[in-house]
């Protein structure tokens, strides 16, 4: 049986009259790469915090490693690293001196030290530009190097909060690419992502945060489930006067289990959507508009979280 | 230690700054330069001493304590002295106790008849006193001076009329137009060499603790007061530094590794601490071989005083930052609080001539006892027994600032 590494249990972190994280609990096993899922301001980040032992939890606990969050957090803090999503790095220092400083802060020292900053070094690809200022890099390079840091100490578990956010395609590919080979030799990884695709391509397991509260949690196919065999219909439009009348109208028509709009996109979920494309769009010519675009896709995680929470992900 | 490795980095991070260079080190030796150039010997006719308050006891009631009251009152002497006239001595000596004079000059009962020669030659010898502040350290300088040349000129015309073979009644004359001229005379005086009469007829008494100089070197009080005053805006750049690494992340990253708050807190401080020792060190040499300033004879004094004051001025800076809101407030406060102390403090202009409440204020400031040790240190060339007043309060200053920051900066940061 696979020993579980991380257990939260009903985590929850007020602020004065924010409530920004209710009762999260999940658990993460060894050598897993977990997702949790969510727009921006669900609670990813905070819950993150109160597994760093950054932020002290309201009320709830969680064992790392089997200790204690509350408790033991310098125990804790032994086993896990952490990638925050700022660039949390010296820009005046050097890659190399960037990592013999953090190494510092995980209690590493001479002969070991230097060795954990080259192995890094090379995990990120940077190990010829490793004397060059941190504040010449581009931003995929600043994000390795952020990552890199996260890893000197060899932890147990590693906490990605949102890595890619900023960069550019290729090096999110690299990125996405390492966290990958990172879990192949053995890493846990707790990733935090409002990207359905990474969180698609990464982990088995994904748990779906909103408004503070984990709403979905297991398998990408035990998600998938939840919303049946709805496809998900992207919609293009212009020239409508009336949106709310075209959306009930459109929600009224036989196999449409939602509508709803995004800016200039209409958004909607229907059973055998392909089939019912030219009730859809007689309904929206009816309304007055115009179709500029149509995209048809199968159930995905982006379509449970609008089954959910009749929003996008990407609100 | 982590809080070492945390200081050690903060400190190669602000000597890599170029910016942060000028301001340290570039800024105040450029400035000093320029003041001290611009203001030549301190006392020159564009010393920035004014007012200096004196009181002059004329208990004489011939031609010579006449002539000590009508050059001291002179209008060349008006902008660089306040002078007050009273009879009684030990009041006017209490006021000095009490801070509100710099300096009592004494003319004695009976001076002129004593030192004037009678009509067979015959004289005695007689004193003036000068009582000063021994707190203060350019104002006696001055003050010194300017009673030392007018007794330089009496002697000057006393002997004049002696070569003369006139006899007392004929001095009158004599005295008049030569100290006429004096209090012009003595502004340019004060930067020259003093006469040196081979048998002086007038004796001046210095009653006070202290000085010794006869002119001031204006860099010796320059760099001192600029290195202060850019040392504080340094200290409080230093420890907005810490809120900085808030908002870059790298103090919530540091809070996850297993190392305690409070060593963070003390790196961060610490930090600050080594930029500014190494700041003042910098100044401290790079004035001597550039302007030949000299910072005294007592090198355990320096060393103590430099210290003391850096860290005085850091525990400040990381008080007030721990209190500020947000790091744009910490920015506006530090560099008001720097303006406020550097001109209250004296690293413009000396303190001597602060009274009342200005003088209070005064007081309430790092520059303040900062400058008064090196002014001991440098001017009055006194040693570490000299500056234990200074020592004292910097380093009380620096505990309670470093301990409320501390304690500020713990319960901002741990949530």
């Amino acid at each position: 049986m696979t020993e579980m590494i991380l257990q939260a249990n009903n985590l929850h972190k007020q602020y004065d009259k924010v409530h920004a994280v209710q009762g999260i609990s999940f658990d993460i096993q060894q050598g897993e790469i977990f997702s949790l899922l969510g727009p921006n301001g669900a609670g990813k980040t905070t819950t993150i915090s109160m597994l760093s032992c950054l932020l002290s939890p309201t009320e709830g606990d969680a064992l790392i490693d089997g200790h204690s969050v509350r408790t033991q957090a310098n125990a804790v803090k032994q086993v896990i690293g952490v990638v925050p999503q700022e660039i949390a790095l010296y820009p005046d220092l050097t890659a190399r001196e960037n990592l013999r400083f953090w190494g510092g802060m995980y209690n590493l020292s001479g002969a070991r030290l230097k060795e954990r900053v080259e192995e890094t070094l090379e995990i990120a690809g940077l190990s010829d530009r490793a004397n060059e200022k941190v504040e010449t890099y581009s931003g995929g390079m600043k994000r390795r190097i952020n990552i890199a840091v996260g890893l000197l100490h060899e932890p147990k578990v590693l906490f990605m909060d949102e890595p890619t956010v900023g960069i550019d395609p290729q090096s999110r590919r690299r990125i996405l690419d390492t966290v990958l080979e990172l879990n192949q030799r053995g890493l846990t990884v707790l990733y935090t992502t409002h990207y359905m695709e990474e969180a698609a391509e990464l982990s088995r397991r994904i748990g779906i945060v909103d408004h503070g509260k984990l709403i979905a949690l297991g398998t990408q196919d035990e998600l998938t489930k939840l919303v049946g065999e709805s496809d998900t219909v992207r919609i293009g439009i212009s020239g409508v006067s009336d949106t709310q009348a075209l959306l009930a109208a459109l929600g009224a028509l036989n196999g449409v289990h939602h509508a709803g709009l995004e800016e200039d996109e209409l958004v909607l979920q229907a059973t055998n959507a392909n089939a019912r494309l030219s009730q859809i769009i007689g309904a929206i010519s009816a309304g007055g508009g115009q179709v500029k675009s149509i995209k048809v896709a199968e159930p995905n995680l982006e379509a449970v979280f609008l089954h959910l929470t009749g929003r996008a992900l990407r609100d | 230690m982590k809080a070492l490795q945390i200081a050690i980095k903060d400190t190669l991070t602000r000597f890599r700054d170029w910016k942060a260079l000028a301001g340290m080190l570039a800024a105040p030796l450029i400035i000093s330069a320029l003041i001290g150039l611009a203001f030549g010997d301190l006392g020159g006719d564009e010393a920035p001493i004014e007012n200096i308050p004196v009181v002059l006891v004329n208990l004489d009631e011939g031609e010579l304590g006449q002539a000590y009251e009508e050059v001291l009152t002179s209008p060349d002497l008006s902008n660089l002295i306040a002078l007050e006239s009273m009879q009684d001595p030990e009041a006017a000596k209490a006021r000095i106790e009490a801070g509100e004079l710099r300096a009592v000059i004494v003319v004695p009962a009976g001076f002129s008849e004593t030192v004037i020669p009678d009509a067979e030659g015959n004289r005695g010898q007689a004193s003036v006193e000068l009582y000063t502040d021994p707190a203060a350290e350019i104002s006696p300088v001055i003050v010194r001076s300017i009673v030392e040349r007018i007794t330089a000129a009496i002697n000057t015309t006393l002997l004049a009329g002696q070569v003369a073979g006139n006899q007392a009644a004929g001095y009158a004359p004599l005295l008049g137009p030569a100290m006429a001229q004096l209090g012009a005379a003595i502004q340019a005086e004060l930067q020259s060499d003093s006469l040196n009469l081979e048998e002086p007829l007038l004796d001046l008494n210095v009653v006070s603790t202290g000085e010794t100089g006869e002119s001031v070197d204006p860099f010796a009080f320059f760099i001192p007061g600029m290195a202060v005053f850019f040392l504080m805006f340094s200290m409080f750049e230093g420890s907005r530094s810490i809120l900085q690494e808030e908002r870059h992340w790298t103090l919530q990253r540091l809070m996850t590794t297993p190392t305690p708050t409070w060593e963070i807190i003390l790196g961060k401080m610490g930090g600050t601490f080594l930029t500014g020792l190494l700041q003042f060190t910098i100044l401290m040499v790079s004035s001597t071989y550039l302007f030949g300033v000299d910072w005294g004879t007592s090198i355990i004094g320096l060393v103590v005083l430099v210290v003391l004051t850096v860290f005085a001025a850091s525990g400040l800076g990381a008080m007030l930052t721990a209190f500020s809101r947000n790091e744009n407030q910490a920015g506006v406060v530090g560099s008001a609080v720097s303006l406020v102390f550097g001109a209250l403090g004296g690293s413009f202009f000396p303190t001597d001539g602060l009274t009342g409440i200005i003088n209070i204020a005064s007081k309430l400031t790092v520059n303040r006892w900062a400058m008064d040790g090196f002014l001991a240190l440098t001017i009055q060339r006194q040693g570490l027994a000299g500056i234990q007043t200074p020592i004292l309060v910097l380093a009380s200053i620096g505990i309670v600032t470093f301990v409320l920051a501390i304690l500020a900066f713990q319960k901002r940061f741990v949530k």
